[in-house]
């Protein structure tokens, strides 16, 4: 990880006035380093040309995998390493395999899914995150910009948009 | 915006010719007699008017369901579910033909219909179908199609139009006919549940008279739900080509796709439950019916369940197909037709058996009846696989359950006027 970031961010009340200085912020070309927020807010992904998330390509892999594990084990054990009749049925039980690989197939896509977002979110038990501010995971939408480097004149125009598009305060913080 | 959709005259004359085809090919299947006793006829004639009445009662259910939750995404469209449930007046009249039937021994659809089934000193005598009589008889069968397609159609389907076509005049910001609306919605989810169970066992799963499964009416629920949902899908896309719905956005037909993804799932869980247990269970009684169909229909069998579950199960996985048309349509055309294909393998087996049975019981001396029968083998068009004339009543039937649906969208505003959830429907968001 990088050394720490200079963030300026401004704290706005209400949702759709974070919008719209989002959308001012696009049209001025200003780069906005991330946006924090109580809840989902709609209309938000697009408007910060956020991909959609590849999260469930991976789930689907996990899920794949799950699958071909439960039916390939249960195939080798009972054909292969210990085959048993159950009421009389062919070693190779086809339908009796089913509930067993549905339910690894949901075990590993959930598990495998768990472990990917926390991995890439950096979560972890132990590991402490900074936070712009506590009220941001409560009643107030955040707009952050990153300000290493930049002149005192360039942070004063991010710091103006802010002030102008109805943030209600204004401040720095280095993280 | 264009909220009121007229019945073109070209539309009519298209669905008529397509109702004259259903006929024609109708007409057709009762001179087939390869199956004894006109059975293709009336095998399709049950086939076909359970599968449509059913997606009708289905859309009452819908509409009572998502009512009763609170739901107000759907509001926007609910004009079109409402439509599809007055059929259930047309449905209602179709069934008194097999009702007919039943009394008139025009048809052996129903072994427990025979005459003497409950008599021990009859030839005709089944022990088993004696034990089910109390509910297995002509009186129940009638007695239950009549009065509950009417109680759908004259105590909820009327009455819940009738409030919601009064809305959009006399609506005011107290919502008392919202409502008046969900009273009846709330009383008829425990109706439906009970009496649309209680029709499928006699309308359908009385075919095979001696089996039985207690999965069966949720299954075929579960088949008339995603039928419907891939008809509604299917009607407001089009409905959006000819320029209405424009207040139906991608939002609407994203969740629509969802479930109909969702409800192709369930369905599969329950025909797998239903076929798991009984496979488990290893009951002769039982696992007839499913041996029946795995070794003489494997076709059907396995074609079922790749059109009702594999593809439309990977098709509709990824977000983008559910927003797409092109994709959302195919799984549509896909699960509609896998789905009247699904009850074409719930009844004809068992419909074939009882007319080779009926044939062999009336034309043995000896009195073998209780032999299997065995009657044409091999490949039976229309039995072993839907041919030319199943598809053409199929059309047939789908093109009168459309005239009635577009005649009556005609008649009110496509979308409702003073609804309290059409704000929320019309900002629907996924």
């Amino acid at each position: 990880m990088s050394a720490h970031k200079e963030v300026l961010y401004g704290l706005y009340d209400d949702e759709e006035i974070m919008l719209d200085a989002i959308r001012v912020a696009n049209k001025q070309h200003l780069d906005i380093m991330d946006v924090f927020t109580p809840f989902p807010v709609h209309g938000l992904d697009p408007l910060l040309g956020l991909e959609e998330s590849r999260l469930h390509i991976a789930g689907f892999v996990y899920g794949a995998i799950g699958t071909l594990t439960a039916f390939g084990v249960m195939t080798w054990i009972f054909t292969r390493d210990w085959p048993v009749i159950f009421g009389g049925k062919p070693y190779w039980s086809v339908p009796a395999f089913i509930p067993i690989t549905f339910e690894l197939t949901v075990l590993f896509a959930s598990i495998g899914m768990v472990v990917s977002f926390y991995t890439v979110c950096g979560l972890a038990p132990g590991v402490v995150n900074p936070v712009l501010d506590d009220r941001i995971t409560d009643d107030k939408f955040c707009i952050a910009f990153q300000t290493n480097g930049l002149s005192s004149s360039e942070i004063d125009k991010y710091s103006s948009f802010l002030k102008s598009t109805g943030a209600s305060e204004v401040s720095s913080k280095v993280i | 915006m264009n909220n009121q959709f007229t019945f073109e005259g070209k539309q009519r004359t298209t669905l008529i010719g397509f109702i004259i085809l259903g006929a024609i090919c109708l007409g057709l299947s009762f001179l087939d007699n390869t199956v004894p006793y006109h059975m293709r006829f009336w095998s399709n004639f049950l086939h076909n008017t359970v599968f449509f009445t059913g997606i009708s009662f289905i859309s009452l259910f819908v509409l009572a369901a998502f009512t009763t939750a609170y739901g107000g995404w759907y509001v926007v469209m609910k004009r079109v579910w409402e439509a599809y449930s007055q059929f259930l007046i047309v449905g209602l009249l179709l069934m008194l033909v097999i009702i007919a039937g039943v009394w008139g021994h025009f048809h052996h659809l129903y072994h427990w219909a025979a005459d003497g089934i409950t008599d021990p000193n009859s030839p005709a005598y089944d022990p088993i179908l004696a034990g089910k009589a109390g509910f297995l008889n002509k009186y129940w069968y009638t007695f239950g199609t009549i009065g509950f397609i009417g109680m759908w159609y004259f105590v909820f389907a009327v009455p819940m139009r009738r409030i919601s076509v009064a809305e959009d005049t006399e609506g005011t910001t107290d919502f008392e006919h919202h409502e008046r609306y969900r009273k009846f919605s709330a009383f008829f989810l425990p109706i439906a549940a009970f009496s649309s169970a209680a029709m499928i066992w006699q309308w359908v799963m009385s075919i095979d008279s001696h089996w039985y499964s207690t999965m069966f009416a949720w299954y075929s629920t579960a088949s008339w739900f995603v039928s419907a949902l891939a008809l509604t899908i299917m009607t407001i896309i089009w409905l959006k080509s000819k320029g209405y719905y424009e207040q139906v956005t991608d939002e609407h037909i994203h969740d629509l796709g969802k479930l109909l993804f969702a409800f192709s799932v369930f369905w599969t869980y329950l025909w797998f439950s239903q076929f798991m247990l009984i496979w488990y269970a290893n009951i002769g009684e039982e696992t007839i019916y499913f041996k029946e169909r795995v070794t003489n229909y494997p076709v059907l069998w396995y074609g079922n369940l790749v059109m009702n579950f594999v593809l439309p199960f990977l098709i509709l996985m990824r977000n983008s197909t559910k927003r797409k048309y092109g994709t959302l349509i195919l799984c549509c055309l896909l699960t509609f037709f896998g789905h009247w294909w699904d009850f074409f393998m719930m009844i004809k087996p068992g419909a074939k058996i009882n007319a080779d049975h009926a044939y062999h019981a009336a034309h043995s001396a000896g009195g073998d009846h209780g032999h299997a029968a065995h009657g044409v083998q091999g490949f039976v068009s229309g039995f072993t696989l839907p041919g030319f004339l199943e598809i053409g009543i199929f059309l047939g039937f789908l093109a009168l359950f459309l005239y009635v649906v577009l005649g009556q969208l005609a008649k009110a505003s496509l979308v409702p006027k003073n609804d309290p959830y059409l704000g929320e429907s019309l900002h629907h968001h996924v």
